[in-house]
């Protein structure tokens, strides 16, 4: 018998009712992972503690939705005794003495801890091709990328291995994957989720984010994730609310922007028609849709590449080898400890960025980049918000194309950049944004659309995302029904 | 020799007194085992942030506040990037673009007698680095104090002499010690100073090439550097020699400085604005709280207790003893004799306190027992040969002091009339030294004093006894 193909609220009935118990979800989760594991998700397995856990709980009430179930997490979220890599070989047998906050919110729900996903090297990446651990492949078509950089977390759910994943979104690293792999993934409003225990790529645009089969499940883990953590002073502190309350509501009156950036000549017409299509789902429904300009969207791109590599530089300064993680041997002096440690530990993405970022914040080139792109960043904030007073919502896709081949060349940094093109604005103003699975290309692989909302506003996100997956109603599971 | 024109500012770090460190949790101590002090945060793992004590900020403002700065209303703070193994995230979270205070002062008064200004840039926040000891080709790292609150003081370069230095260090020892703000203790690495020295010709010419002076252990050697390095300076520039920008050290056993490094050109700390930190918005309130928690300074004390009566040196030692003079304060709205009670607090009770290695807040002198000391002293009930005898009694009990003189038998004879019986008594049978004394033998008084105290076994008042035979031999 198989559950974990179910809807959550089935499983949570069968779990109160004592006809199954969470150690069996957690047996069918690696029964499911040993199955996929061509897919190279994983990093780690929590097996043991896993089964460990699912015992313990046995005795305990099932007290709430996610009671008892498996979750996997993408492996730059630190988690207590259970080695976290980042996808490197610098942390490669790294164990953290510490839960990060999401960890300890999943743990108060009872929730089991899988594994860890497989990513790009410190996030860095949209292929998850910069992985030390080799790429997860596509569930749909394994000579395919799942994006990246929480790629490992998109195979595992699109594989329907778990009910959950934890992604993180630095500039699309949740959207993208959850796109080229037809699932749901959320990016929060910057703040929303403490990034205490998140591995840091870059401060200031950093959130994660869960990642589910259907738009109802990742509304149910974002409540239970939420909320100021006196640990991280970037969290904001919101009164607390149910992300499901407008699940199932009509959308007739919404008003919804598309802006002609994200329908731009870089998206691949397959994709672009498969919008359109959905576009007029949404007229015909009741909602209005307006093509509209926001200005610097356009700039978001190269924002992005000066603030997200200038912090990176300074955050992954601390991998030196002398408190933790990987230390080069046979080093003479301190320098050496550095270079050889960060030159051995590293791989070759992660060095170019870090590369970069030193050099855009040298001497005078701070002025001219770094705080010129912060003070951009403002204006693009600025913009959007005078886009939502007048719009609910801002649609578009997720990526340009669908996933592409393994086995394209990877040596074009820029290229690896485009795959993000239209994710990185949500980033750089801090909003949250979602993709949800709307249709297929050619070859059967997953097209994605994006839902922008204002600050703070993922509730109504969900309501028009779940409202399009019920009109919608696509088979999901890579190769038919389970 | 040639005259030369000396520069010299001063950079001073001093470590805040507080609870816990600046972005973690972990307790600020010092002197305890090493590592013993730190958490995940100091550590620099994976993942950890940094939070913000509030101390930190109430404790700058205040700082600011005393030096004369005016204070930032928004502040960042700014990672400066280096690798070194002292700090753990390889940057150090500081201020460099907006410093809490700015454009400050502190008066200083020279040897002559006259106040001058000492001009600070900025003062801004930041967080200490570990201790690292090198032993042999090893290098071992005590994270304690990394993450220690610190505030670095900046002046401009407006300083000519060691001696000004010294001055300068010392006024803002004081000031930053009777302001509750560090320990100031030099030996302890709560106060650390660097000095930049640099000569010029003309007052017209531009800043001379500076040499950093670090590792000054105490504020004589601060003065004594800033001499050396003058002197240093003017002979190579004499010689026709000149020197690259450099840093030296302090080197104790020399008494002179010595070269650490030629600095590099372009140090690169790749600052930027600390994103794990929100803004910082300094309120009016913030403002008030931070003055009306300055405690009395040292130079309106002096100027209180002038204006009490106390004598000059008494005043300078009050000051000098912190708890002494907070004690002393919390006499300042009674009624009572100060003068007397300075005495007593800078002269026995000092004293008791040195041999006990005691403060007197942890005696049980009382506010009300001090008083009634006091005034038993002032009425001559109680001298103060009688009170080195009770004085253990005095401050270790909390019995009256009253009652202690009686347990302890000290009764004085306080009553003229029959001191004056005694003293007449004792003139008519020693008749031989009352002539010595006539005749201009003053050590006579002291023989015949002797007697009346022998007579009345100690308990006459002697000043008493003293005033009335002064008067009975001169009515002779």
């Amino acid at each position: 018998m198989k559950y974990l193909n179910k809807g959550i609220e089935e499983i949570h009935e069968l779990l109160k009712s004592k006809i199954i118990k969470p150690i069996d979800l957690v047996e069918e989760a690696f029964e499911n992972i040993e199955k996929n594991q061509e897919l190279n998700a994983y990093i780690t397995l929590n097996k043991e503690e896993a089964l460990k856990t699912a015992k313990e709980l046995e005795d305990k009430e099932v007290d709430n939705l996610l009671f008892g179930l498996p979750i996997a997490l993408k492996d730059n979220i630190v988690t207590k005794d259970l080695k976290t890599t980042c996808a490197s070989h610098i942390l490669e047998n790294f164990i953290p003495l510490y839960d990060a906050t999401v960890v300890e919110k999943i743990k108060a729900k009872n929730m089991i801890i899988i594994g860890k996903t497989n990513m790009d090297e410190f996030a860095m990446g949209s292929s998850s091709r910069t992985s030390y651990f080799g790429a997860p492949k596509n569930p749909w078509d394994k000579n395919k990328i799942c994006g990246g950089s929480s790629g490992g977390s998109a195979a595992t759910i699109a594989a329907r291995d778990v009910l959950f994943a934890l992604g993180s979104d630095t500039g699309g690293s949740i959207r993208q994957p959850a796109s080229y792999t037809g699932i749901v993934g959320m990016k929060p409003t910057y703040g929303r989720i403490s990034r205490y225990g998140l591995v840091a790529f870059a401060s200031s645009l950093d959130q994660m984010g869960p990642m589910t089969k259907n738009v109802y499940e990742n509304a149910v883990l974002l409540n239970a994730l939420v909320g100021k953590d006196e640990k991280d002073l970037t969290s904001a502190n919101k009164e607390e609310e149910d992300f499901t309350r407008w699940i199932g509501q009509d959308i007739k009156g919404m008003k919804i922007a598309i802006p002609n950036f994200l329908m731009g000549d870089v998206v691949s017409s397959e994709v672009k028609g498969k919008i359109e299509e959905v576009i007029s789902l949404l007229k015909e429904k009741g909602a209005t849709v307006d093509y509209i300009d926001i200005k610097y969207l356009e700039n978001a791109m190269t924002l992005y590449q000066i603030i997200a590599m200038g912090e990176a530089s300074s955050n992954l300064a601390r991998f030196d080898g002398i408190r933790y993680g990987f230390q080069a041997e046979n080093v003479e002096n301190i320098e050496d400890v550095y270079l050889e440690t960060r030159g051995q530990g590293f791989g070759d993405e992660v060095k170019r960025r870090i590369m970069v970022g030193s050099y855009l914040l040298s001497g005078e080139n701070a002025k001219v980049y770094y705080h010129k792109a912060l003070s951009i960043r403002d204006d693009m904030k600025k913009e959007f918000q005078k886009a939502f007073q007048n719009y609910d919502l801002i649609i578009g896709p997720t990526s340009v194309t669908t996933a592409y081949d393994l086995s394209d060349p990877m040596d074009d940094p820029r290229k690896s950049f485009m795959d993000d093109v239209l994710v990185i604005p949500v980033n750089m103003a801090g909003l949250p944004g979602m993709n949800i699975p709307v249709g297929f290309d050619k070859n059967h692989m997953p097209i994605g659309m994006q839902i922008i909302g204002n600050y703070f506003e993922e509730a109504k996100m969900y309501q028009l995302g779940s409202f399009i997956e019920k009109e919608l109603n696509l088979d999901l599971t890579p190769g038919g029904e389970k | 020799m040639s005259n030369y024109i000396s520069t010299v500012g001063v950079e001073v770090h001093v470590e805040l007194k507080t609870k816990t460190k600046i972005f973690s949790n972990s307790e600020n101590g010092y002197g305890q085992m090493a590592n013993s002090l730190t958490n995940v945060v100091d550590l620099a793992y994976p993942g950890t942030l940094p939070t913000l004590n509030e101390e930190v900020i109430n404790l700058a403002i205040r700082a600011a506040t005393i030096l004369n700065c005016n204070i930032q209303r928004k502040m960042h703070f700014d990672r400066k990037n280096y690798f070194y193994p002292d700090i753990s995230k390889n940057y150090q979270i500081t201020q460099n673009d907006t410093p809490i205070g700015y454009d400050g002062y502190v008066e200083i008064e020279t040897s002559s007698g006259e106040k001058e200004k000492i001009y600070i840039e900025e003062m801004h926040i930041e967080e200490d680095t570990c201790k690292s000891a090198h032993r042999g080709n090893r290098t071992l790292l005590d994270f304690n104090r990394a993450g220690v609150p610190l505030i670095e003081i900046v002046t401009k370069p407006c300083m000519k002499s060691g001696e000004e230095v010294k001055l300068y260090l010392e006024k803002l020892r004081e000031l930053l010690s009777f302001g509750n703000i560090s320990d100031c203790k030099i030996e302890e690495g709560s106060m650390r100073a660097d000095v930049n020295v640099s000569l010029r010709k003309e007052e017209s010419d531009p800043l001379g090439i500076k040499a950093e002076i670090k590792n000054i252990g105490s504020i004589s050697n601060a003065k004594l550097g800033v001499e050396k390095e003058i002197e240093r300076q003017t002979k190579l520039y004499d010689n026709g020699e000149t020197f690259l920008p450099q840093t030296r050290r302090f080197d104790d056993k020399l008494g002179d400085t010595v070269l650490m490094r030629v600095k590099e050109t372009g140090n690169d700390y790749r600052y930027f604005p600390e994103p794990d930190i929100p803004y910082v918005i300094i309120t009016e309130e913030m403002i008030e709280k931070a003055k009306k928690e300055i405690p009395m300074l040292p130079d309106e004390r002096r100027e209180k207790y002038k204006e009490l009566g106390v004598s000059d040196i008494n005043t300078t030692k009050l000051v000098a003893n912190r708890s002494l003079s907070d004690y002393f304060n919390t006499l300042l709205e009674e009624k009572t004799n100060f003068k007397t009670a300075s005495n007593l607090l800078l002269g026995d009770i000092a004293a008791y306190l040195n041999k006990k290695e005691k403060e007197i807040t942890e005696t049980t002198l009382t506010k009300e027992r001090f008083l009634e000391l006091i005034k038993l002293m002032d009425n001559n009930t109680l001298t103060s040969k009688n009170l080195k005898d009770i004085l253990n009694e005095v401050l270790e009990s909390t019995e009256k002091i009253e009652e202690i003189m009686k347990e302890k038998g000290i009764e004085n004879i306080t009553n003229d009339d029959e001191i004056k019986s005694i003293i007449q008594k004792i003139i008519e049978e020693n008749k031989e030294s009352v002539n010595d004394y006539k005749n201009g033998h003053d050590r006579a008084i002291k023989y015949l004093m002797g007697q009346v105290m022998k007579e009345t076994k100690g308990k006459a008042n002697p000043k008493l006894a003293m005033d009335i035979l002064t008067s009975c031999l001169q009515e002779l």
